[in-house]
């Protein structure tokens, strides 16, 4: 009990630092391609956080969508805007300071929210295993007042939606005689 | 060896709920709590803030949006687990948020790719005006 606690804590300690590490990596490093890269790692310590907290099946489409989707258009988005003045990435000290002040305000602020908040944890004993996929499908298909199929029809609309105004944003336009 | 931070003195002198605190302080000897595990995404979402402030590039300002909405994500799961662990809601929003995350991905550089296109820069400290 105490040896998987604290292999917990220091699992839990250990990816932390990782996932800052990626995450400073992401918003400081001055060159673009980088911090795609940076982020995809960010995102798959973020995978392996969903694992330690039990969601398995979440950890796996975080790495099949944000790692293997998100970030392949995003590196797609960095070649298709390179120019050769654009190579490096450096905000002037006033930038900086003003994001870091407005960063560290809002985390301040953030911990300090929640740490004078007292959660309800009596819901501690009841748990159904959190990486029950079939609990997860039956919730999304639920036609019930607590389901969420209505979501889930809207977001495949919103990602056909989504789809073809990209099209349309990004088509080659007709030259102007024709 | 037991950390404290102090959270009982804190609880004695101000009467208030300072649970966090001696959560805080009780990671060095068990599991990590509710609001051991909270400053993760709030921090991780901090990196993104100052991101989106200070990146220059605008698919800079896009990956670092994306770092935070992956923060919100995991906030979303961490209270699932630790308040209702009886039910999957808090999986369902997550899925739902990656899902609007890589639509809104989509849609930003399809728009960054057109605007290079015809301003020929993705700074964004030069592009203040929405006609060129």
């Amino acid at each position: 009990m105490m040896a998987a606690a604290a292999f917990t804590t220091v699992t839990f300690l250990a990816l932390l630092v990782i996932a800052v590490a990626f995450a400073v990596a992401t918003v400081v490093t001055s060159r673009i391609f980088r911090s795609a890269i940076y982020l995809m790692g960010a995102l798959t310590t973020s995978a392996a956080f969903y694992i330690l907290l039990g969601a398995e099946f979440l950890a796996g489409v975080q790495i099949l969508v944000y790692v293997g989707g998100i970030v392949v258009l995003i590196v797609f988005a960095v070649m298709l805007t390179s120019s050769t003045e654009m190579q490096e990435d450096v905000p002037s000290p006033l930038r900086k300071l003003i994001g870091f002040a407005v960063a560290a305000a809002f985390f301040a602020v953030t911990v300090f929210m929640f740490v004078l908040t007292g959660f309800d944890l009596s819901g501690e004993g009841k748990a159904v295993r959190l990486g029950d996929t079939a609990a997860i499908g039956r919730k999304l298909l639920d036609r019930g007042p607590d389901g969420y199929i209505l979501p889930f029809e809207i977001i495949s609309l919103l990602l056909l939606c989504v789809l073809i105004g990209a099209i349309v944003i990004a088509r080659k336009t007709r030259s102007a005689g024709k | 060896m037991r950390l404290s931070l102090g959270g009982d003195d804190l609880l004695r002198r101000y009467g208030r709920s300072f649970e966090g605190v001696q959560m805080i302080e009780s990671l060095a000897n068990n599991e990590p709590g509710i609001y051991a595990w909270l400053v993760l995404p709030a921090l991780l979402f901090a990196i993104g803030v100052y991101g989106l402030l200070a990146r220059r590039n605008a698919v800079g300002v896009l990956i670092s949006a994306e770092l935070a909405i992956n923060a919100a994500a995991m906030n979303f799961v961490i209270f699932n687990k630790f308040i209702t662990p009886a039910k999957v809601d808090g999986q369902i929003m997550s899925l739902f948020i990656v899902a609007t995350a890589a639509a809104e991905v989509l849609v930003g550089i399809a728009i960054f790719v057109m605007l290079f296109k015809f301003r020929k820069t993705m700074d964004v400290t030069k592009m203040s005006l929405m006609k060129d």
